[in-house]
């Protein structure tokens, strides 16, 4: 039994928390097609890179790092709109990353608009959540749910005054992890944000390009995206601002599969 | 007696309801005095004779040249050979903002929608002139300077002070403005008593120190000092009212003006100015401390020079530190303090340097020096710290950083710390790892993982609750099945023929044993009643148990065991009975 339980431990821990070993490239063209996006970004071949990060994208390797060399590639071609969208896509798989968010900051600095989210009472509740990705938060709930579970699992059998006070802990625990779990599944699945990739974009009052212009924008500005019509998306601003752009000069900070 | 009201209401009537003629309407203003310093405050009255009252106050036309502050109404009624007078006096108080000649009116007012204009009057406004051994009434301002001439940047005192032998209050200053002079207040207003030409007065004295920055004549102009005075008046007939407790105090408001004063400020000389004066002007002394002098390689000793005196302080140059060779000087922030007296400013600038040898030897502290012009013996000095020694003795060869910010060589810090400075903007390089490139956890939400991973632990443990519950169940089960047999098997039993009491009692005490567990010898009728009621069983069928129990045994003990009984079927149907009951 005891031994049982050892390797359904290991085992969990194994998928939970994959090692280097696990987690090497699957696909030695992908590992190549990596190594040579990077060593086109480090001779100064910026767009070369970028092909190569998007090709690697596009194979399916969503992952952070991608995102966040992508945003340099980009940042290095002063193509500003485009380097925020990928360094806030990369912050969505890897929200701790030092390099990451400093290089956000870096570039949210040559920004032109003072476009700024205020905090709600969610976001300063479970203040945690954005250092934290969303696989990050669902391996933490799989081991509470373990421990959780286990707690209980022994409590039928030993009904002592520890299992007792165990089992109050770790059901705490239980459900701060999962409320955490679950309001970043929900921010992530109603994010609209998006960023402006143009330039500057005339932000009109309806859908047509003989509207009046109401405003301008500039890349790098993050919107919320409420809904798209023939081309056109209406974004809004945490100012109350609302204005119709054309859909191609803005991208969703979300990729849709 | 009756006779006497009337005439006297008829009296009052008339002089309520007898109106003057209109055309006898006329306004006159007059002044308390024609000539006036630009000190006091003149009264004026606006008399209006022939109307009852104005529809409005007084409009004064031209008076931007003084201050003008209502004083009060009062009104007469007169009743002179059937002829009604009547006049209304409307008081001010007129305080002059100029010197020169002015002319007072016409005053304009309305009566029924009529306008009347008053006749004018001429005031002549001096200057304040004060001689020496003069009255200068209950009330003055004077001002005077700790020196008239001074050079450039020496301290001196400019000192106001009110002399008042009634009470004044709501007393507000208003400063001259001198260019360059800056005054600045030391300490609190003080009070006492002084003798002025013979006469004693209460002093509120105040004190400013002036530093003039540049050579010339600066020509301070009069401080101006505005209050409430409060003046006793008593009746000048003696009567009722001239008691102390009837007598009545006016406060009038008043302007004082202090007299102008000449400042020379001249240059500092030239001659003998030393290449480093700093502009330091006054007296000053220069203290220097070593601790300690005596240290191993690698420790620190501090220098402690401290600048005091009295002056412009603020002046007082940060000493440099020629660095000896094989020590290192570390200096900590000067610290300035400035102090306040009666006699204007003070001060001291200590400052601090720490010495950290790095070589064993004996190294002379070369003496640092300062100069400044010293106002008493109206030359330039120099003060310079004494020679001093700092012995150094082997030691241990670690290197230790120092700071000043101590006295005793212990607790050493780093030298002072600066914010980190940006020299420029760009990003962090890329991530050229692969880790963190691989499939990822398998872990994701909605996959088979995430469902084994969530739903297993609640599954593994409903099934572990499950089968403790099935275990609990099946014991009682057993339990059950158990008795159902026993039960047969005692009903079986006692229906068969030719059974003795003997057998019966067997039977009946195997079937509790069974049924409950137990392991009973022997039994008699009680204990088995007693069990079964224990167990559940309602009292009457345990009563009728025990009966026939009880006649089971009468038969045993009077020697009839052995014959065959007739209560087999009888026992059958309690035992059914009992396990009705028991279920």
């Amino acid at each position: 039994m005891k031994s049982f339980i050892c390797l359904s431990m290991h085992i969990f821990f194994i998928i939970c928390f994959p090692g280097p070993g696990i987690i090497a490239f699957q696909a030695s063209e992908s590992e190549e097609l990596f190594f040579s996006s990077n060593q086109a970004y480090s001779q100064g071949r910026f767009q070369e890179a970028i092909d190569g990060y998007e090709q690697l994208l596009r194979s399916g390797h969503k992952y952070g790092t991608l995102y966040y060399n992508l945003g340099n590639a980009y940042f290095r071609l002063d193509q500003l709109g485009r380097a925020i969208l990928n360094y806030e896509r990369a912050r969505l798989l890897m929200p701790g990353d030092a390099d990451l968010n400093f290089n956000l900051n870096h570039a949210r600095d040559k920004t032109h608009d003072a476009v700024s989210e205020s905090p709600n009472l969610v976001g300063m509740t479970f203040f945690w959540l954005n250092d934290l990705s969303l696989g990050n938060l669902l391996r933490i709930f799989a081991f509470l749910n373990l421990l959780f579970w286990t707690v209980l699992l022994l409590r039928l059998f030993f009904k002592f005054e520890l299992t007792y006070y165990a089992s109050i802990v770790s059901l705490i625990l239980w459900i701060i992890a999962g409320t955490s779990f679950g309001l970043k599944f929900y921010q992530l699945n109603t994010d609209n944000r998006a960023v402006i990739l143009e330039h500057k974009v005339n932000i009109l009052a309806g859908p047509d390009i003989s509207d009046t212009v109401l405003f301008n924008l500039h890349a790098g500005t993050i919107v919320h995206h409420e809904r798209s019509e023939d081309g056109w998306s209406l974004i809004s601003l945490p100012d109350k601002k609302r204005g119709w752009v054309r859909a191609g000069a803005m991208e969703s900070v979300v990729i849709q599969d | 007696m009756k006779r006497s009201i009337l005439l006297l209401l008829a009296l009052f009537q008339f002089m309520l309801f007898s109106c003057p003629a209109r055309g006898d309407v006329s306004v006159s203003i007059r002044v308390d005095r024609e000539k006036a310093t630009i000190a006091d405050s003149i009264g004026m009255v606006v008399s209006i004779t022939g109307a009852g009252e104005s529809d409005s106050p007084p409009v004064f036309k031209d008076m931007e040249d003084f201050h003008i502050t209502q004083g009060g109404t009062s009104s007469r009624f007169e009743v002179i050979n059937g002829q009604v007078n009547s006049r209304i006096d409307y008081s001010f108080l007129l305080q002059p903002k100029k010197t020169g000649t002015f002319e007072i009116g016409p005053v304009e007012i309305r009566v029924d929608g009529k306008a009347y204009r008053s006749n004018k009057t001429t005031l002549t406004v001096v200057k304040r002139s004060q001689p020496n051994g003069m009255d200068q009434g209950p009330v003055f301002l004077t001002a005077g300077l700790s020196s008239t001439e001074v050079y450039e940047e020496e301290q001196l005192i400019y000192t106001l002070k009110l002399h008042h032998q009634t009470m004044v209050s709501n007393i507000s200053l208003d400063l001259p403005e001198a260019e360059y002079l800056t005054f600045r207040q030391l300490g609190k207003p003080v009070e006492y008593r002084s003798f002025y030409n013979g006469q004693s007065y209460n002093v509120i004295e105040i004190r400013y120190v002036l530093i003039p920055p540049k050579k010339g004549i600066y020509i301070i102009e009069p401080s101006k000092m505005e209050m409430i005075v409060t003046q006793s008046e008593s009746r000048s007939r003696r009567g009722l009212f001239d008691d102390p407790f009837f007598s009545f105090s006016t406060g009038r408001p008043r302007t004082l003006a202090s007299e102008p004063l000449e400042l020379r400020v001249l240059p500092l000389p030239d001659t003998g100015k030393p290449s480093d004066f700093s502009g330091l002007v006054g007296s000053f002394n220069i203290t220097s401390k070593l601790e300690p002098d005596r240290l191993k390689v690698g420790e620190s000793a501090t220098m402690t020079i401290v600048v005091n005196g009295r002056g412009n302080t603020n002046r007082i140059p940060d000493l440099k530190w020629p660095e000896p060779e094989h020590i290192k000087v570390y200096a900590d922030e000067p610290v300035l303090e400035i102090r306040e007296d009666a006699e204007g400013l003070s001060g001291s600038k200590t400052m601090k340097w720490a010495l950290v040898s790095e070589k064993e030897g004996r190294y002379k502290i070369h003496p640092l020096s300062l100069s400044f012009f010293d106002t008493e013996k109206l030359q330039y000095q120099k003060i310079k710290t004494p020679f001093l020694s700092i012995n150094v003795l082997p030691g241990k060869t670690k290197q230790i950083q120092a700071s000043s910010g101590h006295s005793n060589g212990q607790n050493i810090k780093g030298p002072a710390k600066k914010s980190v400075k940006e020299l420029g903007h760009d990003i962090l390089p890329i991530h050229t790892s692969i880790q963190g490139l691989g499939k990822g956890p398998l872990i994701s939400p909605g996959g088979i993982v995430f469902w084994f991973i969530f739903i297993g632990p609640f599954f593994i443990y409903a099934i572990a609750f499950l089968g403790l519950k099935i275990g609990k169940r099946s014991d009682t089960f057993n339990t059950t099945l158990k008795a159902k047999k026993a039960a047969r098997k005692c009903i079986r039993r006692c229906r068969q023929d030719e059974t003795s009491s003997i057998d019966l009692t067997l039977y009946f005490r195997n079937y509790l044993n069974e049924r409950f567990g137990l392991s009973l010898g022997s039994m008699t009728s009680i204990e088995a009643a007693e069990i079964l009621k224990s167990r559940g069983v309602s009292h009457n069928t345990a009563q009728e148990i025990q009966n026939i129990l009880k006649g089971l045994e009468d038969a045993i003990y009077t020697g009839k065991g052995h014959n065959v009984c007739p209560l087999g079927e009888d026992i059958s149907q309690l035992v059914r009975q009992v396990e009705k009951e028991i279920q």
